[in-house]
């Protein structure tokens, strides 16, 4: 008995299994959406009279911030990865997603920083609330003390980490795992919805976890990125900020597309109209075009009005192919032979709502309506239309289309229906008030009874009310299905596509007959079902000692902070080197099928794909620092002189350094590559003394700088945002300088081990690329820190 | 063997290290220094990227990936500075 509750319980945690991460995920999301609900229905119950004293004001701002940032990203797009981590897999006949412990990192890295989140609100001083854009100053030390908003910054900065592992991860299933006969044009919808979804995460991401990383430092290490009102933070967070935040929003959007589009296909009998048309377009034009809108979101800002031009224009441009993904969704209806089961309800509830939505948001594109909207309840009642509205219908279209495939049970029809029309009616009542509430700021805690604003917020209340208990019949649906549900049949809805079993992988060259391949049963996708078991503690315990040590870190001037690090570290190490371990005596092993279909990436590895992908990230990751420093540059008044703080020829001595560690790794995997061990351990070794020395060099300059009072803490300006910059992306670099040699002390014990040969060397090929690129960020911070 | 263009590289990269000092130690300051300097930065990135990383004899549909993460980048950086006015 106790021996079973362990191993139902290990399953669970050291579980690397695509289906179990997935239902981990949708699970936890479910969670935190509970928990953004409920700051919902306190800031409602607040605003439901006017001159209301039921929350402080201050508790008002925490709770009208953190619902934001967890509703968005600890619930919206999670419940998203839940089942893209589910299905994705199974609609391309994969075996599971292209690195599964990678994949149960995410998860675990998305909740820990969940749980910063929540504690957040339990520190002495309260949560976040400055607004989930935390526009600058506001985040900062001086508009918001305390260990509470470091810690949920923080948490955020987790979160968006396992999002980018979670893009690679995809990207490379996506198009490295297809089993034979699912071609480009085969893939199903949702996985390409996911995938486009997961393209924009990959981009904007980065952006993010630059701001927020700038963001920590100022609140932690004392740099000045923020508080220097001489130029202009704010302007500077702002692009950051919304570079990301607005393809996020289709990041939100997209994956209820997808499931949208799957319930639209199999409830009207027809396959999906302009599917192609919708693709492309999604591809070619929102999908760009999604990172040339943001500055809509900074028409008041000052920002010069030609480029306010611009930016109205492309936002325009961005909606049409949604309207024409809209009337292609209308067009599969008029010609269908539509079944109206709860998915499909839901899904149509969904396309209604988004309209509504997306034409508010046509309003705001326009630079004029927008200094009469802006900041309004007119812009609370457009986003919950499309990120509540559209993002979350589809999404609950998606439980009831799956749960019969993730459970093998059927949910109750009747109670689905209810659960429908009390949303729909519900949601309506709860935000189309506020269209009509254009004069009442957004984000205010109390208002005077002034117009017709007490009704409409009282409407609105109770709007709230019906729409959140009506959740609770879908918390007890799937609970109820889960246990005690009345079987289903396999294919209950008589879809096409492979996650249901009697489907099969098509049939390579051969056309898909009427209806998709549906036949007999499918035994090979029958035997997939079984989970294989591929277990591994690493990934949650390399999170718990990330985890305990950033616990640490608001805390890092007393002796609790340092040694609670401290433990961090050492649980952080322990994994690490597990983790190695494991790769070193091949305890963990992958198999990958032999065949597949990987147009077009057919000719590299896997490793090597997921790597590029990784890379492309890094490049907005740095290529953001480096803007943010330009900007700096561009808006300080004055800067230190060229050479009279950093010493050009010691600077150039290190780069000719670094840069010649580059060529002895090149070197190294020549050697690899023609199968010399010997010369590969030797120019390892010499690529390793090369770095430790560039990083010898750094150090005794910092010591030289300190004691010539290049400091932050400086009184001076110019020499405090000067030093800013430069420790913060100096010191970013020398990092992952560190983090180099400390993997390059695995490569070389892997090569005396004999581990790389010829024909097998990925490792040394995926680490030179990382050395490569750790040079090629210097190529541009010495002239930039050092000459210019 | 070693192939030579990879130590073509590195002598090119630091050739152009040199020039960079010595083009801020005499233009200091001046935009056509700057750009000068930003050009040559520019060219030993684009050196590594290509041999070193070996981009030059990946398919097209891995260049893409830097391709399309440098355009988004170069939007942001661009905007980012006209924001200034
Ligand atoms: C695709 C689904 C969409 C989602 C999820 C979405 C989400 C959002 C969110 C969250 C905001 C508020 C940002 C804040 O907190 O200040 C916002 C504002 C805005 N949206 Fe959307 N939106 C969507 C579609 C659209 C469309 C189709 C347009 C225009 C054609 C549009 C134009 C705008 C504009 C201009 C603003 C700025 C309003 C202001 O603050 O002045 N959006 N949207
Ligand atoms: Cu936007």
């Amino acid at each position: 008995m106790m021996e079973q509750a362990i191993n139902w319980l290990k399953g669970w945690l050291f579980t690397t299994n695509h289906k179990k991460v997935g239902i981990l995920y949708i699970f936890t999301s479910c969670y935190f959406g509970f928990v953004g609900a409920v700051l919902a229905l306190l800031m409602r119950t607040q605003l439901s009279v006017p001159d209301n004293n039921f929350l402080t004001g201050n508790f008002y701002n925490q709770a009208v911030t953190m619902h934001g940032v967890i509703m968005i990203f600890w619930f919206l797009s999670p419940l998203a990865i839940g089942f893209a981590n589910y299905f994705v897999p199974l609609q391309i006949g994969a075996e599971d997603l292209a690195f599964p412990r990678l994949n149960a990192l995410s998860y675990w890295l998305y909740l820990a920083g969940g749980i910063f989140e929540i504690i957040s609100f339990f520190v002495p001083g309260g949560s976040a609330n400055g607004g989930w854009t935390t526009y600058q100053p506001l985040g900062t030390s001086q508009f918001s003390p305390g260990a509470g908003p470091t810690l949920v910054f923080i948490g955020w900065i987790l979160l968006t980490v396992s999002v980018t592992l979670g893009s690679v991860n995809f990207i490379t299933t996506i198009f490295w795992m297809r089993a034979p006969g699912v071609t480009i044009s085969r893939i199903p919808m949702f996985t390409w919805f996911m995938f486009f979804t997961i393209v924009a995460m990959l981009f904007s991401f980065p952006a993010l976890i630059a701001a927020l990383v700038l963001l920590v430092s100022d609140r932690v290490l004392g740099t000045v990125f923020f508080s220097l009102a001489s130029i202009q933070p704010s302007i500077l967070w702002d692009n950051l900020f919304w570079f990301f935040g607005h393809p996020e929003v289709y990041i939100v959007l997209l994956p209820a597309f997808g499931v949208i589009a799957e319930v639209l296909q199999v409830f009207s009998g027809r396959p999906l109209a302009a599917k192609n048309v919708i693709l492309i377009s999604t591809a070619i034009i929102v999908l760009p075009l999604s990172f040339g809108v943001w500055m809509h979101h900074m028409f008041v800002t000052g920002v010069p009005l030609a480029l306010q031009n611009v930016f109205s224009i492309s936002t325009i441009a961005i909606s049409l192919p949604f309207d024409l993904i809209t009337l292609a969704f209308i067009e599969t209806l008029l010609h269908g032979n539509i079944r109206l089961n709860a998915p499909m309800l839901f899904a149509l509830g969904g396309i209604v709502l988004f309209i509504i939505g997306g034409i508010t948001g046509v309003f705001l594109s326009s630079p004029v309506l927008d200094r009469v909207f802006r900041g309004s309840y007119f812009v609370v009642g457009h986003f919950h239309y499309v990120m509540v509205g559209a993002a979350i219908f589809g999404l609950i279209a998606g439980i009831y289309y799956w749960l019969p495939r993730m459970t093998g049970r059927m949910y109750n029809e009747g109670l689905a229906k209810i659960h429908f029309i009390v949303s729909f009616i519900g949601f309506n009542v709860l935000y189309f008030p506020m269209n009509l509430l254009t004069d009442m700021p957004r984000r205010i805690f109390t208002y005077q009874s002034i117009g017709d604003w007490p009704l409409l917020n009282g409407v609105a209340s109770i709007g709230a009310y019906i729409f959140a208990l009506a959740q609770i019949a879908l918390a007890y649906q799937v609970l109820n299905t889960w246990f005690r549900g009345p079987p289903s049949p396999p294919n209950p809805w008589g879809a096409a596509t492979l996650e249901w079993p009697q489907v099969q992988t098509p049939v390579v060259g051969q056309e898909a007959p009427q209806g998709g391949w549906i036949g007999e049963l499918n035994t090979e996708n029958v035997g997939k079902e079984k989970l294989h078991d591929n277990l591994s503690s690493r990934p949650i315990l390399l999170t718990a000692g990330i985890f305990v040590a950033l616990l640490g870190v608001p805390y890092y001037s007393s002796s609790l902070g340092i040694a609670t690090i401290l433990i961090g570290l050492l649980i952080l190490a322990y994994s690490v080197i597990g983790w190695a371990m494991d790769d070193l005596k091949e305890r963990f092993v992958v198999q990958d099928s032999e065949a597949g279909e990987r147009w077009p990436f057919h000719l590299v590895s896997k490793l090597k794909l997921g790597m590029w992908t990784f890379l492309s990230s890094e490049i907005i990751f740095f290529g953001t620092f480096i803007g943010a420093y330009l900007y700096i540059r561009a808006a300080s008044p004055s800067w230190i002189a060229v050479g009279s703080v950093h010493s050009i020829p010691i600077g150039a001595l290190n780069t000719i350094l670094l840069v010649t560690s580059g060529l002895t790794m090149a070197l190294a995997l020549e050697s690899i590559r023609e199968g010399n061990q010997r010369n590969l351990l030797a120019f390892l070794g010499i690529t390793f003394l090369l770095g430790s020395a560039f990083m010898g060099i750094k150090v005794s300059e910092w010591a030289d700088l300190a004691s010539k009072g290049f400091l932050i803490s400086s009184q001076n300006q110019v020499i405090s945002i000067a030093a800013s910059s430069y420790y913060f992306l100096v010191g970013l670099h020398g990092a992952h300088v560190t983090a180099g040699l400390i993997v390059m002390i695995y490569l070389m014990k892997k090569t005396i081990n004999g581990q790389y040969t010829k024909e097998e060397h990925r490792g040394i090929e995926n680490f030179a690329l990382y050395w490569a690129f750790v040079d090629v960020i210097w190529c541009f911070l010495f002239p930039l820190f050092y000459l210019m | 063997m070693v192939k030579l263009s990879t130590l073509y590289v590195w002598a090119y990269i630091v050739a152009a290290v040199m020039a960079e000092v010595y083009i801020s130690a005499y233009m200091r300051s001046s935009a056509s220094g700057y750009t000068a300097i930003s050009l040559l930065a520019t060219s030993q990135a684009t050196a590594v990227v290509l041999f070193y990383m070996q981009l030059k004899e990946e398919p097209n549909s891995i260049r893409l990936f830097a391709v399309i993460a440098l355009m988004f980048l170069a939007a942001l950086l661009a905007a980012m500075i006209a924001t200034l006015g």
